[in-house]
C-alpha cells in the first residue's frame, strides 16, 4: 500500500512547486503534442490565398443578375422557381451563371432518375 | 406455559437482532445528515444523480447489526469493493469520455494552460490540511477536493486517505454542485467589466484525425509518465476514441449511458456507505468540508489569474472567464463563464471556448493526483 511507504518530503510549500511544475510541464508537453498532431494531420485543409477567399463575397454582392445572358426558360415554370433555383446558386458562388432551366422527366426508375443528375456538367 | 416462555425468548431474539436495540445517536444524527443530502438532492437539485444514491447509502450505512461490512460476501460488501479496488472511478471516467468533445481543447490547446493554473487550488487546500494538523497523505486527498473532480478525489483518497473517504466524497460533489454558486462572486471580484465583455475568436474547424489521434498519443504519453493514473486516463481517453472513431457507436453508447449510470449507481452508493457515525461524526469532517471549499475558491482563482495573464500577453485575445472553468467539474464550469460572459455582454458565447480549459482541467486533476501518487508513495 502507498500509506507504509515514507513520503519524499511533507513540505507543503515544496510538494506544491514540484507539482505544479511538473502539472505544466505535463500540460505544455501536451500542447506541442497537439500541435505535432495538427502539423502531422494528412486531412487537414490547405490555407487558401487571400486573394480566392475574398473572390466569391465579391462576384455575388457585385455581380447583378442582369449582366449575365438570361437562361433559356422551359414554359410552366414561374418566375419565383427561377428566383430561387438562381439565388441557391449564387449562394454557393456561381452568381449569373444558370443558362437553362428544364423540367426534368421524373418518370422511370431512381436509378434512372440518378444516372441524369450525375449527367449535369459541373464546374 | 411453554409456549408463551418460547414467544418471549423469540421477542427478545427478534429485539436483540434488530437494529434498535444497537441504535446509537451517532447513526440518527447521520441517518438525519442522509435526509439532508437526500432533499438536497431530489428537492434542490444538487448533483441528484450522486448526492441521490450518497444519501441514501449514508443512511443503509447507519443501520445497526446489518452485517453489509462482516465476514459474508453481500451486495454492498460487493459495491465496496468497487471503490477500495479503485474500479468505479476509472470506469466512471470511461462514460466522461465518451461524453467529452476534445474539439474545444484542439482547435486551442494554449487552454491546457488554464486547466494547469487552477490546480493551485489543490495545493493551497494542501498547505492548508498540513496547518490544521492533517498528515500529507489526509492532506492530498483533501486538497483534491480543489480539482472538482469527483472520481479523482475518490481515487487518491481511496489511496492515501481512505479513512476520510465518505467526507472527501460528499465535500466534491457537494462542491461541485455549488458551482453556479460559488464561483461567479470571485469570477466579477477578480475580472473588470471591460476583461468580461472580450469577445474571443471562432474556434478552428478540428479534423477527424486530430479528434483520433490525440485520446492515443496523449494516453501513451502521460501514462508513460505517470503511470499511477494510467487506469484514469487510460479509461478517459478510450472513452472519447470509442465516440470520435465513429465505427464503435454501439461502445460509445454504453460507455456514456448504460456502464456510466449503472457505476454511478454504485459509486454513489459505495461512497454513502463509508459515511458511518463512527467515521463521519469528527471535526475532521468540518475541517474537510471547510478546506474543499478553500480548495475549490483556490482553483477558481488560479485559473481566473492565469485567464488575466494570458488576456495580456494575446493582446485581448482570451477572455479571463474561461480561466474559472479550469476546474474540472465538466460542463458545469463552462457554462458558469459562458452565463457570465452572457451577463456582461448579451450574445457573447463562451461556452465552446470554455469547454478547452475545462476538459484540460479534468486532466490537469488527474495529472496533479498522479503527481501526489509518485511523489507520496
Amino acid at each position: 500500500m502507498f500509506m507504509e511507504h515514507s513520503p519524499v518530503t511533507t513540505n507543503p510549500l515544496i510538494i506544491m512547486l514540484i507539482n505544479m511544475t511538473v502539472v505544466f510541464l505535463v500540460l505544455v508537453s501536451l500542447i506541442y503534442l497537439i500541435k505535432l498532431i495538427h502539423f502531422v494531420d494528412p486531412t487537414k485543409e490547405k490555407p487558401k490565398p487571400e486573394v480566392e477567399e475574398d473572390e466569391p463575397l465579391v462576384a455575388v454582392k457585385s455581380a447583378p443578375a442582369a449582366s449575365a445572358p438570361a437562361p433559356v426558360v422551359e414554359e410552366g415554370i414561374n418566375s419565383e422557381v427561377i428566383a430561387a433555383i438562381s439565388a441557391a446558386i449564387a449562394a454557393y458562388g456561381f452568381a449569373g451563371q444558370v443558362k437553362a432551366v428544364h423540367i426534368l422527366n421524373h418518370e422511370g426508375t431512381p436509378w434512372r432518375a440518378a444516372a441524369k443528375f450525375n449527367n449535369f456538367p459541373r464546374k | 406455559m411453554e409456549a408463551l416462555n418460547a414467544f418471549s425468548v423469540s421477542l427478545q431474539a427478534v429485539w436483540n437482532d434488530s437494529g434498535f436495540s444497537a441504535f446509537t445517536m451517532g447513526n440518527g444524527i447521520m441517518i438525519l445528515v442522509g435526509l439532508l443530502l437526500l432533499y438536497m438532492a431530489f428537492v434542490k437539485e444538487f448533483e441528484p444523480l450522486l448526492l441521490g444514491p450518497i444519501a441514501f447509502g449514508c443512511i443503509l450505512a447507519n443501520f445497526p447489526n446489518t452485517g453489509f461490512f462482516g465476514e459474508e460476501m453481500n451486495v454492498m460488501k460487493a459495491i465496496n469493493y468497487g471503490i477500495t479496488y479503485e474500479i468505479f472511478p476509472p470506469l466512471i471516467f470511461l462514460g466522461i469520455g465518451a461524453m467529452t468533445d476534445f474539439s474545444p481543447l484542439l482547435a486551442r490547446p494554449s487552454t491546457l494552460l488554464l486547466g494547469a493554473a487552477a490546480q493551485i487550488g489543490v495545493f493551497v487546500a494542501l498547505g492548508g490540511a498540513m496547518l490544521v494538523g492533517f498528515n500529507v497523505h489526509e492532506a492530498a486527498a483533501i486538497g483534491i477536493i480543489g480539482g472538482a473532480d469527483g472520481p479523482t478525489s475518490i481515487y487518491l483518497s481511496t489511496k492515501l486517505a481512505p479513512h476520510l473517504l465518505g467526507a472527501i466524497a460528499v465535500a466534491a460533489y457537494s462542491y461541485m454542485s455549488l458551482v453556479p454558486l460559488i464561483q461567479p462572486p470571485i469570477m466579477k471580484l477578480m475580472t473588470t467589466q471591460a476583461e468580461r465583455e472580450i469577445v474571443m475568436k471562432e474556434l478552428r474547424q478540428v479534423t477527424k484525425f486530430e479528434r483520433v489521434v490525440f485520446p492515443i498519443v496523449s494516453t501513451i504519453f502521460i501514462s508513460l509518465l505517470l503511470p499511477p493514473i494510467a487506469a484514469l486516463l487510460g479509461c478517459l481517453m478510450l472513452g472519447n476514441l470509442f465516440r470520435e472513431s465513429g465505427v464503435t457507436d454501439r461502445l460509445s453508447d454504453t460507455a456514456q449511458n448504460a456502464l456510466i449510470n449503472i457505476v454511478t449507481i454504485f459509486l454513489g452508493t459505495g461512497t454513502g456507505m463509508t459515511m458511518s457515525a463512527e467515521s463521519f461524526l469528527r471535526t475532521d469532517t468540518l475541517l474537510i468540508i471547510g478546506l474543499g471549499l478553500v480548495a475549490f475558491m483556490g482553483g477558481t482563482a488560479g485559473g481566473l489569474i492565469f485567464g488575466k495573464i494570458m488576456c495580456k500577453f494575446t493582446g485581448g485575445a482570451i477572455n479571463p472567464l474561461i480561466g474559472s472553468a479550469g476546474v474540472s467539474a465538466v460542463p458545469m464550469a463552462a457554462r458558469v463563464s459562458q452565463l457570465v460572459g452572457m451577463k456582461s455582454k448579451p450574445g457573447n458565447y463562451l461556452l465552446m471556448h470554455a469547454m478547452g480549459p475545462n476538459v484540460a482541467g479534468v486532466i490537469g486533476t488527474a495529472v496533479a493526483a498522479g503527481t501526489m501518487l509518485a511523489m507520496l508513495k
